[in-house]
């Protein structure tokens, strides 16, 4: 039993963030340039069985990709890409995994928005959409779908709103949905366990360099216990997203509760340490130019993303028990 | 990165679980006195024999030579047989997890050669005296002083938050032997025999009715020199060594147990009345939205220890990152009982022992796993300092 990356897997984690550093600015829209080292890299495909036409790493790995998209609080359409991908591959349309997987279709992630309309974060620069809609999850091609948009909390995450997406001809269907999201739930969970990180990382800096009274406000117990208390929160977030990851991986009769776990405690850890973050910043904090509010509308909008946390709480209790 | 158990781990596991089965006692420790020692005697007597004392001392010293997976098994399957007793709450804790760890480390062949044995064996109860009236988290301004005089120390001063003492024969000492120079430099580790002429202990009585909290006060009392552990002044690098492992492991029993007390939580919000009334306590959304994040909270807890293991086995001694499950665990455990009294409705009328499956003795006993072993304030500035590398306090 080991719960830490290998040293091969830390290589990937290296050249993961690597490549973001190189293509990304925290607070910038997604540039393409980072879309197409993503598609060069496999990122899109990282998880998927070769069988599939994917690169054939595990969950763990996939896991560690976006533990690193979430602490570089990067933008776009990764997670219903990754999940559109292994969709359209598990449906047996191969043609179609593959376009995906080549970067060429972007897929917005959809869910209900209210009664009659879809909400699809990215939705305007994607050609198709992950539909969520209950268990049932399918491919929607949004080529002609009215899309209006709205004001999105989150500015590098535009929502639109799809008044008429038709549900009756998905250019796919999830053979197993229930299956699809528990997988897609792990990977937000560590968006968020990354953020929760990067948010405890800006405030260690921050404590370190302003200095305040003659010396570093990090010096000060409560700043200091506040930073320690986000540490701990990231800490136990990342460890049970690793361990929910080898539990689904591996097939675990209790993998279900464990997914459930890592959601709930890696969307408290990144909601709640994205929130402190700004007070342990003060004035600046506040600011637009400074980048602390990204992670507080970005923790929220991922956090809101394949399930609410009051939900996945619900399911963590029903689930059958941890052994 | 990996969750399978090796072959051997698995035989093991089922070798502890044979074993509890036919020889965990099954009466209720008795809450206090000579019956509670002899008690925890006798159960420390019946793991020696049955090759079991000691998991995680090395095997040259009479123990089982565990590696930390192992110890993790052994406690899930001590918590699995429900016993009636805690493992940590006992009076064998300071000698297995504190004392005879440190003479392992610090000790001369001598010591090792006379107390270890009697630590395994189950024939002596040793307790710590550390803290002072004025040395608190500020462990380091210790002033229980020492002098030396011929070939003796002669110990005058007092020390509080003793547990056991008024049971224990012995007592890892922490005194003051120089005080000219930086407070941290002249501490000495000493061995203290506990009916030595001089000594006066006082049961204090804790806010969840136990006396096993002590005071003890030293007048003159006369420790051979040949009872310092390490070298004299060099205390406070005996203890920190000591307390880097214990930073390790010693309270994974704890964590361990804490994963079933919620099982069993959720057991009773499902037969207990609600706060309606009506339906069962679960039905309520707050109790199960809290129960839910009990269950995910100590899943993680779980998951943190096996990452403190990993990052051990990759190190070899345990990091100050152990600070945070210990700041996690406490501060859950904590939750759980608080939970627990919400959940139990008129029942938390009545006081059940600090053991056992009751639910508001163990709660009154809860608001020490943020104080003892260094409070969650100390935690707190171990992580802010030593894992993320903040500036110390001026």
């Amino acid at each position: 039993m080991d719960l830490l990356p290998t040293s091969e897997q830390e290589e990937i984690v290296a050249s993961i963030a690597s490549v973001i550093a190189g293509n990304h600015t925290l607070g910038e829209p997604l540039t393409d340039a980072l879309w197409h080292a993503a598609v060069a890299q496999g990122w899109l495909a990282l998880g998927l069985e070769e069988s599939l036409g994917g690169v054939g790493y595990s969950l763990a790995e996939e896991v560690l990709l976006f533990l690193e998209l979430g602490r570089a609080c990067v933008p776009g359409p990764f997670l219903a890409t990754v999940l559109g991908a292994r969709l359209a591959a598990e449906s047996g349309d191969a043609e179609l995994a593959a376009r995906i997987i080549g970067g060429a279709d972007r897929v917005g992630l959809a869910e209900r928005y209210d009664a009659e309309r879809y909400s699809i974060l990215d939705g305007e620069s994607c050609t198709m959409a992950l539909v969520v809609d209950g268990d049932r999850v399918f491919l929607a091609d949004l080529d002609g779908v009215a899309l209006d948009s709205i004001p999105s909390f989150d500015t590098l995450v535009p929502v639109v709103l799809a008044i008429d997406l038709d549900e009756s001809a998905p250019l796919a269907t999830a053979p197993d949905g229930p299956a699809l999201l528990r997988r897609g739930g792990l990977l937000v969970a560590a968006m968020l366990a990354g953020m929760a990180k990067a948010t405890t990382d800006q405030s260690v800096q921050y404590g370190i360099d302003r200095e305040q009274f003659g010396q570093p406000v990090g010096g000060f117990q409560a700043v200091k216990h506040r930073c320690a208390d986000m540490a701990t929160k990231a800490e136990a977030a990342t460890c049970q997203v690793y361990y929910a990851a080898l539990a689904l991986r591996d097939g675990r009769d209790d993998a279900e509760f464990h997914a459930h776990a890592a959601r709930v405690v890696a969307a408290r850890a990144a909601v709640e340490n994205a929130q402190i973050n700004v007070q342990n910043h003060g004035g600046i904090g506040f600011t637009w130019e400074h980048t602390a509010h990204r992670y507080v509308t970005r923790s929220r909008v991922v956090a809101s993303s394949l399930g609410t946390t009051h939900g996945h709480l619900g399911q963590a209790l029903a689930a059958t028990a941890p052994h | 990165m990996n969750l399978d158990f090796t072959p051997e781990e698995q035989a093991f596991r089922e070798e502890a679980r044979t074993w509890l089965a036919e020889n965990l006692p099954t009466e209720e420790r008795p809450p206090d006195g000579q019956p509670m020692r002899e008690f925890d005697l006798a159960w420390q007597k019946t793991l020696f024999e049955g090759g079991w004392a000691g998991i995680n001392w090395p095997k040259e010293y009479g123990g089982k030579g565990l590696n930390d997976i192992q110890q993790m098994i052994w406690y899930e399957e001590f918590a699995r047989a429900d016993p009636p007793f805690t493992l940590n709450n006992s009076c064998t804790f300071v000698g297995n997890n504190h004392g005879g760890p440190t003479l392992i480390v610090s000790g001369t062949d001598a010591q090792k050669e006379f107390h270890l044995p009697k630590i395994l064996g189950g024939e002596v109860v040793w307790c710590q005296g550390f803290s002072e009236p004025g040395a608190g988290s500020d462990l380091g301004s210790l002033s229980c002083k020492a002098v030396i005089d011929g070939d003796e120390l002669v110990v005058n001063g007092q020390k509080i938050w003793t547990s056991y003492a008024h049971v224990a024969d012995f007592q890892e000492l922490l005194v003051r032997t120089d005080s000219t120079g930086p407070k941290h430099k002249g501490i000495s580790w000493v061995i203290c025999d506990m009916t030595l002429p001089g000594i006066e202990i006082r049961e204090i009585t804790t806010m969840s009715h136990v006396n096993d909290f002590c005071e003890v006060f030293y007048d003159d009392v006369r420790i051979p020199l040949t009872n310092v552990v390490g070298e004299i002044n060099e205390g406070w690098r005996v203890t920190m060594t000591t307390l880097s492992f214990e930073r390790g492991t010693a309270f994974m029993a704890d964590q361990v147990e804490l994963a079933s007390v919620v099982e069993r939580l959720i057991e009773e919000a499902r037969v207990r009345t609600g706060p309606d009334g009506k339906r069962p306590a679960i039905a309520d959304d707050e109790i199960a939205r809290r129960l839910a994040l009990a269950r995910s909270e100590v899943a993680a807890l779980k998951a943190m220890t096996i990452a403190g293991i990993s990052r051990t086995q990759r190190t070899g001694v345990p990091g100050p990152e152990g600070s945070m499950t210990r700041l996690f665990h406490g501060e859950l455990h904590q939750r759980v009982y608080q939970l627990a009294l919400d959940i139990i409705g008129p029942e938390a009328l009545r006081l059940t022992p600090v053991d056992g499956n009751g639910w508001t003795g163990p709660y009154l006993q809860s608001f020490a796993y943020t104080i003892g072993g260094g409070t969650t304030d100390i935690q707190r500035n171990i992580v802010g300092e030593r894992v993320l590398g903040l500036p110390r306090v001026k």
